[in-house]
């Protein structure tokens, strides 16, 4: 008896030496049901990525993490309520969330709140290191890949180009910036036609017959995967074949060449991450989770949802350990700690995803190669370009 | 309006004013996106429940308001932008009526659609003013020095519903709210009694345009944007839920349907959280809508509060049923169900 009451006091006695584990909130929104829905793979990923820390390494550093996927369904006020209840109610440590209308309307909270924000968005204008120090994007920015674009027409000796672009913010917005940038002029290229169309438009033969009489070398579609699909069949109706047409990277859906088939052929995207399924280390790891879970989406937003989860993953350890392997006790703190570290990540090895980044700019890898469609699959030209 | 249904509604509002100050960010948001919503929902019962002419042009009359009071908040006008999103949107809504002063019901409906895809294209193109497609970054309405929070907005858009809801009440006691009610039923009718029916219409489009006005320039500050996709046909077809939901020709209806319609989401998500397949439940969300509309039009086209009246009414007339000394009432016993002595 007395050695049982010995060996219970000991036990109590290790058990509170023990650092105490606590648990991370993170929290990542994206349009689950809604227009957009397509891409929503990079929702998916970052859950699931965290998940498999949870489930291989007990979460990190020993601390379990909870992680919330939540319903924004691209509306704003759904998405400023989501992020309320994030940061506040949910006391979360990081945030992903998803449209640029969003992180617009809410930089200037994010820095007030000082909370560490991804956003799904390529848009510039959320993107300001000096004045917006929380807020990250994962990948080139929109403009970027009109470039990347541009500069693989130039190569290729192309001339004239037509913009062609939806009539929201997403098409509007990059389309003006890359025109009064001048680089269009610089690359020796010219504006054939500026063609804008409906953002839900179910019908664009108008604008193809449009863009066939300017006899372009490329069409640049800065539209999202259900656009394109409209795109791309009224373009066959009218004779324009998909190998003049290049979107963004929210055009390498397997939408496209399964409900286009063989018409899709030669349509070419600006890809910015690694296809689900390459040969690379992160996919073993996807690998490894789909043996006990299952991978919803299997796509390449999905595979950037999983570079997000790393980068956060990454900054979050980086933290722990700065503060001597223990979860800072004050969340400001502790968030502050996430962001600076996020922004320190060098090198940052991703598993193969994209190709090693530093994270100071706020944007990661600015890499970038043009994937086509070749036989009902997207398939990579080329290597890596940098797109500034 | 009674003395008591004043100081219940003075007692909720302080009541919901505590609750977004003192509750923490998340309720805060809840709070002030029901009573912005509500003020919107109020100004639209008016023109369809009261005055009965149909509109779809609700969204984009809010995008006035939201557009004016941003324009006017960046431009250092503090609180007073309100109000000038408020009378900008009453502008925009005369103009918009003015059809109706020739049309009626369908046509007149149809006219106000033109109106709302009109309107929600000048936002996108006027890019001077309203900074075209990006949309408008508004800067926060400064209280005592600082930016407001939340909380700040919780207090202030419940203290605006209340005071909105008082206004709109005592001009339905009125003559102006007698007419409406009469050219509703029927504008011939309006015209035999001597109601100047163009009047009548025309108070009614400048009364909800203008707090429709106000709820949009709660929204832009809020919000923080204003954004021409914020007001699309949507938000006109999620205004007249709730109204359709509430109550029409009610004024509380319209601040029940719009609690009900804003909260509605949020509820199913939760709900969705504690089960297995929260993904079938987030996409049952949008249909809950349409589901509850039909519901409500076929089994209680007049929306919650007769429902809720129908409830009472059942139940006063079982507890009655119940009384030992129901003998007693003899034939001066009053009918619930429908004021006449039984």
């Amino acid at each position: 008896m007395k050695k049982l009451t010995i060996a219970a006091a000991l036990a109590c006695a290790i058990a509170a030496a023990a650092p105490a584990r606590a648990e991370i909130t993170v929290c990542t929104w994206g349009t689950i049901t809604g227009p957009d829905a397509l891409v929503n793979g990079m929702t998916y990923g970052t859950r699931d990525y965290l998940e498999y820390l949870n489930q291989t390494q007990g979460g990190i550093a020993g601390n379990k993490l909870k992680v919330l996927m939540l319903d924004g369904r691209y509306k704003l006020d759904e998405e400023l309520k989501i992020y309320r209840r994030c940061a506040d109610q949910e006391q979360a440590v990081v945030i992903n969330g998803w449209s640029t209308g969003a992180s617009k309307a809410l930089r200037d909270q994010i820095q007030e709140d000082g909370i560490p924000f991804i956003s799904e968005s390529f848009a510039s204008e959320v993107l300001d290191p000096q004045k917006y120090p929380y807020t990250f994007i994962a990948g080139p920015t929109y403009e970027q890949q009109i470039i990347i674009a541009l500069r693989d027409l130039a190569a290729r000796g192309g001339k004239k180009v037509v913009l062609m672009y939806s009539d929201n913010e997403y098409g509007r917005g990059p389309v003006n910036v890359v025109r009064q940038s001048g680089v269009i002029e610089k690359l020796g290229l010219e504006v054939a036609d500026l063609v804008e169309y409906r953002y839900d438009a179910q019908d664009v033969t108008a604008q193809m017959l449009r863009i066939k009489g300017k006899n372009p070398d490329l069409v640049y579609v800065q539209g999202s995967t259900p656009q394109l699909l409209v795109a791309l069949r009224d373009a066959a109706k009218v004779g324009l074949p998909a190998k003049l047409f290049m979107g963004n990277l929210y055009n390498i859906s397997p939408a496209i060449p399964e409900q286009l088939g063989a018409a899709a052929d030669g349509f070419r995207a600006v890809q910015t991450y690694a296809f689900y399924g390459d040969d690379i280390p992160a996919m073993k790891e996807i690998e490894d989770y789909a043996k006990k879970n299952e991978v919803e989406k299997k796509d390449i937003y999905f595979i950037k949802g999983w570079l997000k989860g790393k980068v956060i993953a990454a900054a979050i350890g980086n933290a722990i350990k700065k503060n001597g392997g223990q979860v800072p006790a004050d969340l400001k703190a502790f968030r502050k700690s996430v962001r600076d570290e996020m922004e320190a990540l060098k090198d940052f090895d991703d598993g193969g995803i994209t190709p090693p980044f530093t994270y100071a700019d706020h944007q990661g890898s600015v890499q970038a190669r043009i994937a086509e469609i070749k036989n009902g699959k997207y398939t990579p030209l080329g290597a890596w370009i940098n797109a500034r | 309006m009674t003395k008591r249904s004043f100081l219940v509604a003075l007692a909720l509002a302080i009541g919901f004013a505590v609750v977004g100050f003192e509750s923490g960010r998340f309720w805060a948001y809840l709070v002030y996106s029901v009573a912005i919503a509500s003020i919107g929902a109020l100004s639209l019962n008016i023109l369809i429940g009261y005055c009965g002419q149909i509109t779809f042009a609700q969204g984009a009359l809010i995008g006035v308001g939201a557009y004016g009071a941003g324009i006017a908040g960046n431009a250092g006008w503090g609180a007073a932008s309100l109000l000038v999103g408020a009378v900008c949107s009453a502008l925009v809504s005369l103009l918009i009526g003015l059809p109706a002063l020739r049309l009626r019901g369908l046509y007149f409906a149809i006219s106000t659609l033109a109106a709302q895809f009109i309107l929600n294209y000048l936002f996108k193109i006027l890019q001077p003013l309203t900074n075209g497609v990006s949309g408008l970054v508004v800067k926060p309405l400064m209280l005592f020095g600082r930016p407001a929070n939340d909380e700040q907005y919780a207090v202030i858009c419940v203290g605006l519903l209340f005071l909105s809801w008082l206004v709109l009440t005592r001009i339905i006691q009125t003559n102006v709210g007698r007419a409406f009610l009469v050219v509703r039923e029927s504008e011939l009718v309006a015209r035999g009694m001597g109601v100047d029916v163009a009047r009548a219409k025309i108070q009614a489009f400048l009364l909800s345009g203008f707090f429709a006005g106000l709820c949009g320039g709660l929204i832009a500050f809020t919000s923080r944007l204003a954004n021409p996709e914020a007001f699309e046909i949507g938000l006109s077809v999620d205004q007249t839920a709730m109204i359709i939901v509430g109550g029409l020709g009610s004024l509380g209806g319209s601040i029940i349907g719009a609690g009900f319609v804003t909260l509605l989401p949020e509820a199913i998500e939760r709900l969705g959280e504690l089960l297995p397949s929260a993904d079938l439940i987030s996409a049952f969300r949008e249909m809950a809508f349409g589901i509850l509309i039909i519901l409500f039009l076929l089994l209680e086209p007049r929306g919650i509060v007769a429902l809720a009246r129908r409830i009472f009414a059942r139940r006063g007339a079982a507890a009655r049923t119940n009384l030992p000394d129901r003998a007693s009432y003899g034939s001066g016993a009053i009918s619930a169900q429908n004021g006449r002595k039984a």
